[in-house]
């Protein structure tokens, strides 16, 4: 133990004598660490916040959309009016709601981008039209005011509620409840106001839409009879592939679609989309972590070559500490540790730039990051397997040196 | 063991060494026989090329023999390995070279105390033996100094503590006043009839024959085989030789002594 203190004292004396050297050989390592480290945070960040927005939407959420996704290849596609054939109507809801058990509720969901204005003020705004579960569903709280009711979405009435960007847009400081908007020309009364959601990963503006009831954007706004989707949640987390399962007979039966036929519907839930979306953040991740890691590798070369560099020039120090009684054993650890204390320096010099880093670009952009401690503890790891593995041989070139050469050396 | 009596303390029987050089073989040493008592204090003297240096590797321990055995303390040299080699040099010799070897960037006391590093058994009053190692070569006021912040003799002195530190059966010192002037060199000599006084063995390799009329005994050596054995009749004392040399140190070694 003494031993290994007095071999690290030497090590770091030796590192110190040759500063600028030391450093630019750390630098290999340092990269590489921060680099290692760094792109896991802003990975692991991303992959968070992109979870956060779809889990915001609302929980347990299935998705049912016009279409068949395998036929159309384009998933915006889904999104597009889709063809005749391929609509959900009030009946698809119907039945979901008659027949569907693992479900709390479903509601329709109708949007459009809209012209919306108040007195003098107007701007562009995404309409999105659904009933009165779609509040739940959609995750819209209720700041003040109400949400409109199953009346008015049986009547189809002129109301509407606003997001908080729309408050801003159109109102300023004045308060909404109860005025005249008008909404592509038509005259909607607000009667409630959202909580805001701030915005996604993506950077869109959660707040910037409205939502009115569903009849009234088919029969006065848009003139359709059908809905762009249809939501519906899962009584639970665990059930939600079974409800999607459940939902997709009941619409197959609904359609009239026979055994073998594809469908001309798609039902997806979130559990499904956040596996695509951590699949794809996944493989960005080790993509990234892979690049690093080679110039890890690169920098465990840096270390080898300035360890031989180091070896030959101490030759004959070499050659009086083996005269004097170290042993083949004593020489190769002074050189492992040093060669290891380079590399760790470096690591955790790399792991500060990497917080650094992560620290500045979330304070700073929209990237979020999350630094935690598993890449930090893979890093310091690995950079200590890179100063050992590549420190062996220049270590063990030094241990062989026949001490009557070493002392006559020059 | 074949210790033939307590007092030995080097035995050489028939040593050959033989280098290979490419396809050349050079015989090093062709036969040595000798034996070292105690408490004496040798030279060995040969021309270049007379196998002295390598009887030096051999009696030190850095080397084996190619034939032959070798005693250190009673103990047969001849057939071990690297390591355990590496330790009876910690433990039984203490070196002194010609060019002083000292680490540079560590300071004196960093240098006396390297072999206590590489000792096996544990030391006990570490730094109190090192500092009893410096004060005896008189280096007190310069533990924390760089030894090129010394003169030559004065890193000489340095190698001498560092030699005595781990209290050797022998101290070997392979033209130890090579690179000194020859006041330097006869203060050196002191030192080591002094260390003698005390008992101490030393085995000296030199080719000039003042440095090597301060021992007891002569020993030549001549194409790796001795060729005479010599006692000293009247052996040189340093002590009595530094009071006629001129003290040419002393202006260089002022600036030190601010």
């Amino acid at each position: 133990m003494k031993r290994l203190l007095e071999n690290i004292k030497i090590a770091f004396q030796a590192l110190f004598l040759n500063k600028l050297r030391s450093f630019l050989t750390m630098l290999g390592i340092i990269i590489g660490v921060g680099a290692v480290v760094a792109m896991l945070s802003i990975g692991a960040g991303a992959q968070q916040s992109i979870i956060q927005s779809v889990q915001g939407i609302g929980s347990n959420l299935i998705i049912i959309t016009p279409g068949n996704p395998e036929e159309e290849q384009n998933l915006g596609a889904q999104f597009v009016f889709s063809g005749q054939q391929a609509k959900l109507k009030a009946g698809d809801l119907q039945a979901i709601e008659r027949e569907a058990t693992l479900i709390t509720g479903a509601a329709p969901v109708v949007f459009s981008s809209s012209i919306i204005s108040y007195s003098n003020n107007s701007g562009q705004s995404t309409v999105y039209a659904s009933t009165e579960n779609g509040r739940e569903l959609y995750n819209m709280n209720v700041e003040e005011g109400k949400f409109y009711s199953k009346s008015d979405v049986s009547n189809a009435s002129n109301v509407a509620v606003i997001g908080q960007t729309v408050i801003d847009k159109l109102f300023g400081k004045i308060d909404p409840i109860g005025k005249i908007i008008k909404i592509d020309g038509k005259n909607f009364k607000v009667v409630g106001t959202l909580e805001a959601r701030g915005t996604d990963t993506f950077g869109n503006d959660q707040d910037d839409f409205i939502s009115i009831p569903v009849t009234t954007a088919q029969n006065k706004l848009y003139g359709l009879d059908s809905y762009n989707m249809i939501l519906a949640q899962s009584i639970s987390e665990e059930e939600i592939d079974e409800a999607s399962e459940e939902i997709e007979s009941i619409l197959r039966r609904y359609r009239g679609i026979r055994f073998g036929e594809n469908e001309d519907f798609s039902v997806r839930n979130q559990t499904q989309i956040l596996d695509v979306i951590s699949t794809i953040t996944n493989i960005f991740t080790v993509v990234i972590a892979g690049i690093a890691g080679i110039s890890l590798l690169v920098g465990g070369i840096g270390i080898m070559n300035i360890m031989l560099v180091s070896v030959t020039e101490r030759t004959r120090e070499i050659g009086i500490r083996k005269a004097i009684g170290a042993k083949n054993r004593d020489i190769l650890i002074q050189f492992l540790v040093e060669s290891i204390v380079l590399s760790i320096t470096g690591g955790i010099v790399g792991i500060l730039f990497a917080v650094l880093i992560a620290v500045l670009l979330s304070n700073f952009t929209v990237l979020d990051t999350s630094v935690t401690i598993l890449p930090i503890i893979i890093a310091l790891s690995f950079s200590t397997v890179v100063g050992l593995f590549f420190g062996i041989y220049p270590a063990m070139r030094a241990a062989r040196l026949n001490p009557i050469d070493a002392l006559r050396y020059e | 063991m074949t210790e033939n009596s307590k007092d030995t303390i080097i035995k050489t029987i028939d040593i050959t060494k033989v280098y290979r050089i490419g396809n050349i073989k050079v015989n090093a040493l062709r036969g040595v026989d000798l034996e070292i008592k105690r408490g004496e204090f040798v030279a060995i003297m040969g021309p270049s090329g007379s196998g002295k240096s390598t009887l030096m590797n051999i009696i030190g321990c850095l080397d084996t023999p190619t034939s032959g055995k070798y005693f250190l303390s009673g103990i047969d040299i001849s057939k071990i390995g690297d390591n355990e080699l590496a330790g009876i040099r910690n433990k039984e010799v203490g070196f002194v070279f010609q060019t002083f070897n000292l680490l540079s960037r560590t300071n004196i006391y960093g240098n006396v105390e390297l072999p206590m590093i590489y000792s096996k058994d544990r030391v006990t009053n570490k730094r109190k033996k090192v500092l009893d190692a410096i004060e005896s070569v008189g280096l007190s006021d310069w533990i924390k100094h760089r030894p090129s912040e010394l003169s030559g003799g004065e890193k000489q002195r340095v190698a001498i503590a560092r030699a005595l530190v781990n209290q050797p059966s022998i101290i070997l010192a392979d033209e130890p006043t090579g690179n000194l002037d020859s006041r330097t060199g006869e203060e050196i000599m002191l030192i080591f009839q002094k260390l003698n006084n005390e008992g101490k063995t030393i085995i000296l390799v030199t080719h000039e024959l003042d440095i090597a009329r301060h021992t007891h005994k002569i020993i030549y050596l001549r194409d790796g085989v001795i060729h005479g054995e010599e006692e000293v009749a009247n052996r040189l004392s340093a002590e009595e030789e530094l009071k006629d040399m001129p003290r040419l140190e002393e202006r260089l070694t002022e600036k030190h002594v601010i």
